[in-house]
């Protein structure tokens, strides 16, 4: 038997010459160009026009000669174009509440009544809608809603009396929250299939009823995945516009209908078109970042 | 907590990032499809050969190239067709000054269009002695239009009013004038639709107050907007197309529309009837133009006298139902759409018809903040 000896490691790989920089740098790049080009670059673009006052396309060339300044930006907070944003802020809140409030139970049952080896099944039933367009969706509400439409018809089989919905802020919201409920129900269920239920058991032991048990130990336990989920619905209800433009009807104008208005209307401002698209822009950015913030320091906590 | 735990939060953040990035690029799928749309064949752009045969891009209304007169031109020269739709001129222009309409060749602009793309210098002239059999065909009331007095960058396709569709079964008296939409806002309350076009309504509202479409006098504006303001309640929304589904299925009762899509709503269902508004109302029309950055030029010359052929133009006209501004495809066209009083507009209330014509930028502004106003009130 030999004693063991140690050799001197032999190089796993061959070592490498390279530059520290240069691995990231390589790894980077693709996705780093992709950014640059397709978001950094826009939105650049899109800055710069949301400076230049009232642009139209048709001055491009002459951006130098309009200059820049805030034009645009004082404009947006003109009273009908504040009155605008702040539906549009409260239709995001809404369609949050309300995704909230039917997502919750639904990702409760599914985290703790549901056995699991069925869970991702009833959670992909859950989310399939989504693998269909978007378009097409608002479309099956129309359908749903309008006044000879399935649910009128429903409600005269019943002998009720038929309903007004479509084209009124109602359709909106629901058109909001039907699409943006499988994202509210994926957060939460994260959230609240962690749930340790020996707390659920403490507390009835300790005497809680349930109502105590799920507004002090639920709750709280759930708290970064209900600020999640809200947060992630506000953000995307924010900038829809399919919904507001097919089943609003005159009911109000929201913020991403104005812009397309600005680019596509007959104004053609595409400078007061950029600089609301910024605000809009701003808005998701601080959504985000709460999101962010929320999500990473609770995770640490629980 | 475990890994994998930890992996999926961080999963659902980070499509939090990416759910974002689509909501806030769907903020503009109007424009945005189209402009993502580039002719529906990559050849197009790349292949499209400067001499006839290749490729020949059009960007069009919807309906306007007509497949079965598109497919006996391919036949005949062997150009294939490629084309795209839009659904309002600002989304045409705003595509081509963005630099998306490079690949196309023919467009199909209207009237207001035409002098806005004349004076941004994108339009080619038109090379006359390759159309003079398009050239001798227009009817003489399409010779000197006022945005293209020569008709050099433009040659009148299609013409129409925007008049009332409305439904003659279940309203107990049908509307004869835009007055006629305030008279009966109590029986069509939310089953009212208006274009959802800035110029039309407002100017729907002005004529009907006696002033011009083209009225520049605040004052006036102001009124027509007031006016308005006692129509919207009844109004269930502003839409240019999708109004049609809705009034075949019952749903609707009376919408401003243009006279071709009404006419063949109408010939769906006979219960559905068209009005050209006894007090006045627009008439426009569409032309065919060329890009100055046209490929393919010959292609294009080709289609235009091919598609406008009194034979094929006939085949488009019965399809749309929109006027054709040559004369030698009245005889062709069946009796039914000649003596549609809607498609033939009588003299008396063609008189009383006007033009769209372009605003200066600070009266246009005062168009918009209205229009901003009465949909966000």
């Amino acid at each position: 038997m030999s004693a063991p000896t140690l050799s001197p490691p032999a190089p796993a790989y061959p070592t490498r010459r390279l530059p520290n920089w240069l691995e990231p740098m390589v790894l980077l790049a693709p996705g780093g160009l992709w950014l640059a080009v397709f978001l950094v670059a826009p939105v650049g673009i899109i800055l710069l026009l949301s400076l230049a006052p009232d642009i139209k396309p048709d001055d491009f060339n002459r951006l130098a000669e309009i200059g820049l300044g805030p034009g645009n930006y004082l404009n947006v907070f003109s009273p009908i174009y504040l009155l605008v944003i702040w539906r549009s802020l409260l239709l995001a809140f809404n369609s949050a509440l309300l995704c909230l409030l039917i997502g919750f139970p639904v990702a409760y049952w599914i985290a703790v009544h549901i056995p699991k080896r069925w869970q991702n099944l009833v959670l992909l039933a859950f989310v399939l809608p989504l693998w269909t367009s978007s378009l097409l969706r608002t479309y099956a509400w129309i359908t749903i809603l309008r006044p000879s439409g399935v649910l009128n018809s429903l409600l005269g089989v019943l002998g009720l009396p038929a309903v007004q919905l479509l084209n009124s802020y109602t359709a909106v919201l629901i058109g909001v929250t039907y699409s943006f409920l499988p994202y509210m129900v994926l957060v939460l269920y994260a959230s609240v299939e962690k749930l340790d239920r020996r707390l659920l058991e403490a507390a009835a032991d300790l005497g809680a009823n349930a109502t105590q048990t799920f507004w002090r130990v639920t709750v709280p336990q759930t708290l970064p995945g209900i600020a999640a989920g809200s947060l992630l619905v506000f953000i995307t209800s924010l900038g829809d516009f399919i919904n507001p433009d097919l089943l609003g009807g005159t009911s109000g104008l929201t913020v991403a209908r104005l812009i397309q208005n600005q680019f596509l209307g007959a104004t053609r401002n595409w400078g007061f078109g950029s600089a609301l698209s910024m605000v809009l822009i701003l808005g998701v950015a601080i959504g985000i970042a709460l999101l962010l913030k929320y999500g990473d320091r609770k995770a640490a906590d629980i | 907590m475990s890994p994998f735990n930890m992996r999926r939060r961080r999963f659902i953040q980070n499509s939090g990032f990416f759910l974002t990035g689509i909501s806030l690029s769907a903020c503009g799928f109007a424009g945005g499809s189209n402009s993502s749309q580039s002719p529906s064949t990559p050849e197009a752009t790349s292949t499209a050969a400067s001499t006839a045969g290749g490729t020949l891009s059009l960007y069009a209304w919807a309906d306007y190239v007509n497949p079965e007169v598109a497919q006996a031109f391919t036949q005949q020269t062997s150009i294939k067709i490629t084309s795209d739709t839009y659904d309002s001129n600002e989304v045409l222009l705003a595509k081509i000054q963005a630099g998306g309409g490079a690949g196309y060749s023919v467009i199909y602009p209207s009237d207001y269009m035409v002098k806005q793309m004349i004076d941004l210098g994108l339009l080619e002239p038109l090379d006359k002695s390759k159309l003079s059999a398009v050239y001798d065909g227009l009817a003489d009331n399409f010779k000197s239009l006022y945005y293209d007095p020569d008709n050099t960058y433009s040659i009148p396709s299609t013409w129409g009013t925007t008049g009332i569709a409305y439904n003659s079964k279940e309203l107990k008296s049908a509307p004869t004038d835009f007055e006629s939409l305030w008279q009966l806002r109590d029986q069509i309350k939310g089953r009212l639709t208006l274009l959802d076009d800035v110029r039309e309504v407002l100017g729907m509202s002005l004529k009907s107050l006696g002033y011009s479409y083209n009225a520049k006098d605040p004052a006036q504006i102001k009124q027509a907007y007031d006016k308005l303001r006692e129509l919207k309640p009844a109004v269930a929304t502003f839409t240019s197309y999708d109004w049609r589904d809705q009034m075949l299925s019952g749903d609707l009762l009376v919408s401003q529309a243009y006279s071709g899509d009404a006419l063949q709503v109408a010939k769906e269902n006979p219960d559905l009837k068209y009005v050209v508004p006894a007090g006045g109302c627009t008439l426009w029309n569409d032309t065919v133009a060329l890009l100055k950055t046209a490929p393919n030029k010959e292609a294009a010359y080709a289609w235009i006298n091919f598609s406008m052929e009194p034979e094929n133009s006939a085949k488009i006209t019965e399809a749309i139902l929109f006027g054709n501004p040559l004369k030698t495809v009245e005889p062709l066209l069946p009796d039914e759409i000649k003596n549609n009083p809607g498609w033939a507009v009588p003299p008396e209330l063609l008189a009383k018809t006007e033009k769209l014509e372009p605003l200066d930028d600070a009266t246009q502004k005062i168009y918009d903040d209205y229009w901003t106003q009465l949909k966000s009130a």
